[in-house]
């Protein structure tokens, strides 16, 4: 029993983050419909901005969130007006290539900069204390802290979104850009705004992973497709969608320990034989597969 | 006017002409040999160390050493080869075995080396080897240990390294002599105090073949291996593969890991509160000093299959003296890494020594017959001689490996201890595992 709590407890813990992450992607999917090929790689540059700057300044790097959500804002703003806006102009395949071309550039960078080797934090208050919850939940430290501080930012973004002129503002330019343009709303700004609050919100995720997961240039991709998996399950556009995905995805990452739970209680030899650890993220990407397949807008998805 | 300028054309060809034979003439005096290592990405660390322990061998080969009783540091250079000296050109494969057929290929046909040594990594050595095979151009393996590499007939590739079946098998001889009282400082105990084995293996050619062995020795040793899981190398994140080792409620726990997996591996069952009685990390990454250094305490008591410990030069007069010479360079001791690339490079100057040439044919018929013996060499092994009839041609015959485990020291700093082979321990085993 104790594995299988376990192993939904650390899914749960898990998918709050991997949710706050996939939360930039559906909001700029939202605002202009344009998909996102580069926000792996703004994850990466997330995470290298916790990192580094815990690194230089000795500070612990739970504490850099603020820097990375300044480099993640600032990031989003200029890949709009130096990029994005003119992609906007040109056909839906010139912005699918665009971004992927972004994606493909980020990359680069990185590696020019920070080399291939991988980057782990080593020190931290949080790092390497874990509590026992009992029924075999262990939390880590980093993974708690970085839970938390994931539902944090998401509910600031939903307030800001829900309760402020500028969320309305933002929903108004989602719904119908040249009517918001006709009321007065500045649709332009509006569009890099969503931008910088997507980039913010994963860069934010990637200082709060980079406590317990390697960085290296590459990291993107996978988080990429995670993203996507968890955007096309909740809904593309939809914030609430994109939390419970979230939670979904980061479960089903956990199947291979349920599996472990039916094996024991079972006690089965042909299922202690399967490997499924080895498949562990293919059932993301299965989950991916069905929901395209059987309700392409998501399970909360709001855009046709 | 004429004949001034003919002059002046002549003596511009010949400046040419010169200049174009002079790297032609400097070329006479070395001996390309090119090097393929994973000197950055995953395994960096362990790259470093192999580039250190080859650019050693090299220099004691190219100069005459004084201190050093062995053969290679008597005389500059390559004495049958009228003193030409050893170059490695050294190539970077990321762990990515394409890559490193490709390097393979421009080292070959653009560099022109006379011959290979490489790679670490199982799978990389694999696709370098088949490649050094279809050009007829001799490979000298330091470094990885698949069983398979030695058991695919092929004609120009030899390994001085031991491989993992040895290993495996040494470690469950080690378990039962736990069982007979054989360990120093440990009481015999139960079989069924440490019956029970979980093992994690990496999913490329290392980890795979090291999972087969594993589940035939536990069989064959009488051992009850309760999960045996694959997981794709270089992860990301191992909570849940060590949530599926615990809820084997093993008592020992097996991993085959690369040196980021087994950093990861060995904080996820700290941060999981695992707590098995004893942890046997299948060497690679588990002997690295990156591994020592980034857990430092928390490694006390967890077991490695290891090559080299500055310790051997209690019984090797050889390893203390190269050992000395890699501190002064590097500024920390030799490790299973360097030792290897140390030795694999030592036996290429030895092959090229005896064949007194550099034609492939020449030096294949003398790796086949090569014999190093053991006060030559820093690791602790009878020699260097290589099968030529069998199962496994070109397998050096003479390796044999050893069991350390991690304790600290009366410095407060973790270093090595020999547990295995029991004859030549250092310390008394810290059993059971105290937990982190």
């Amino acid at each position: 029993m104790d594995i299988l709590v376990g192993s939904i407890a650390a899914g749960i813990l898990i998918g709050m983050v991997l949710a706050l992450m996939a939360l930039g992607l559906t909001i700029i999917f939202g605002m202009m419909d344009i998909v996102n090929f580069a926000h792996g790689e703004f994850l990466m540059i997330g995470m290298y901005a916790g990192l580094l700057t815990a690194q230089t300044t000795g500070m612990d790097p739970l504490f850099t969130l603020p820097v990375a959500a300044a480099v993640g804002f600032l990031l989003g703003v200029i890949c709009y007006y130096g990029f994005i806006m003119f992609l906007l102009r040109g056909p839906m395949v010139a912005q699918l290539l665009g971004t992927f071309g972004l994606m493909l550039f980020l990359r680069n960078l990185a590696l020019l900069f920070f080399g291939p080797q991988e980057m782990v934090v080593h020190k931290g208050i949080l790092v390497g204390k874990s509590f026992d919850m009992g029924m075999g939940i262990i939390m880590p430290a980093t993974k708690l802290a970085a839970a938390v501080l994931s539902v944090v930012a998401f509910v600031a973004v939903w307030l800001l979104m829900h309760r402020t002129k500028i969320g309305k503002a933002l929903t108004a330019t989602s719904l119908n850009a040249q009517g918001a343009r006709y009321m007065g709303i500045p649709t332009e700004r509006m569009n890099a705004l969503a931008w910088a609050i997507g980039g913010a919100t994963v860069t934010i995720a990637g200082a709060l992973l980079v406590n317990f997961w390697y960085v290296n240039p590459y990291v993107g991709i996978l988080f990429t497709m995670i993203a996507f998996a968890i955007v096309a399950l909740g809904g593309f556009g939809s914030v609430p969608g994109a939390f419970f995905a979230g939670l979904v995805v980061g479960i089903i990452m956990e199947i291979p320990g349920i599996w472990d739970f039916f094996t024991y209680t079972f006690d089965s030899d042909w299922m202690a034989d399967v490997p499924m650890t080895s498949f562990k993220y293919m059932w993301v990407y299965a989950a991916y597969f069905v929901i395209m397949v059987v309700r392409p807008r998501g399970l909360f998805g709001w855009k046709r | 006017m004429k004949r001034v300028i003919l002059v002046f054309f002549l003596f511009c060809l010949g400046a040419f002409l010169s200049l174009c034979a002079a790297p032609v003439m400097a070329d006479s005096h070395v001996i390309k040999i090119g090097a393929i290592y994973p000197l950055t990405g995953v395994a960096a660390s362990a790259g470093k160390e192999l580039r250190a322990g080859a650019e050693l061998a090299a220099e004691i080969v190219n100069k005459v050493v004084g201190g050093l009783d062995i053969t290679i540091a008597k005389n500059a250079g390559i004495k049958s080869l009228k003193g030409a000296k050893i170059k490695l050109i050294f190539k970077d494969h990321e762990g990515n075995p394409t890559l490193g057929a490709d390097l393979a290929k421009k080292l070959i046909t653009d560099d022109k080396v006379v011959g290979m040594i490489g790679c670490w990594h199982s799978s990389v050595t694999k696709t370098v080897s088949a490649v050094c095979e279809r050009y007829g151009i001799p490979m000298i393996n330091d470094s990885s240990s698949s069983p398979t590499l030695t058991k695919r007939g092929f004609k120009w590739f030899w390994r001085t390294f031991p491989h993992d079946k040895w290993f495996v098998k040494d470690f469950f001889t080690f378990l039962t002599g736990m069982t007979e009282g054989k360990v120093k400082g440990v009481k015999a105990i139960s079989k069924s105090d440490i019956i029970n084995i979980a093992s994690a293996c990496e999913k490329t050619e290392f980890g795979a073949s090291n999972d087969d062995l594993i589940k035939n020795f536990a069989k064959e040793y009488g051992f009850k291996l309760k999960k045996a899981l694959l997981y794709g190398a270089k992860a990301p994140d191992v909570s849940s593969e060590v949530r599926s080792l615990k809820a084997a409620k093993p008592d020992v726990m097996i991993f085959v890991s690369y040196t980021s997996d087994a950093i990861l591996f060995i904080k996820t069952l700290k941060a999981q509160k695992a707590k098995p009685k004893i942890i046997w990390g299948q060497d690679a990454g588990f002997e690295t000093p990156e591994f020592r250094e980034t857990l430092g305490g928390d490694i006390e008591g967890v077991l490695t299959r290891a090559v080299f410990l500055p310790k051997i030069a209690m019984v090797k007069k050889a390893a203390g003296q190269v050992n000395r010479l890699y501190k002064e360079k590097m500024g920390h001791n030799m490790s299973g890494a360097s030792a290897r690339s140390f030795v694999g490079v030592q036996t290429w100057a030895h092959v090229l020594e005896q064949a007194g040439s550099t034609k492939p044919a020449d030096i294949q018929k003398t790796a086949n017959a090569i014999h190093i013996p053991g006060k030559e060499l820093v690791l602790p092994w009878a020699g260097v001689k290589f099968a030529t009839t069998g199962e496994e041609p070109g397998q050096n015959e003479l390796g044999s490996g050893l069991i350390a485990q991690y304790q600290k020291g009366p410095d407060g700093k973790v270093q090595m201890e020999i547990v295995y082979p029991f004859d030549v321990a250092t310390k008394n085993m810290i059993y059971p595992f105290k937990g982190f």
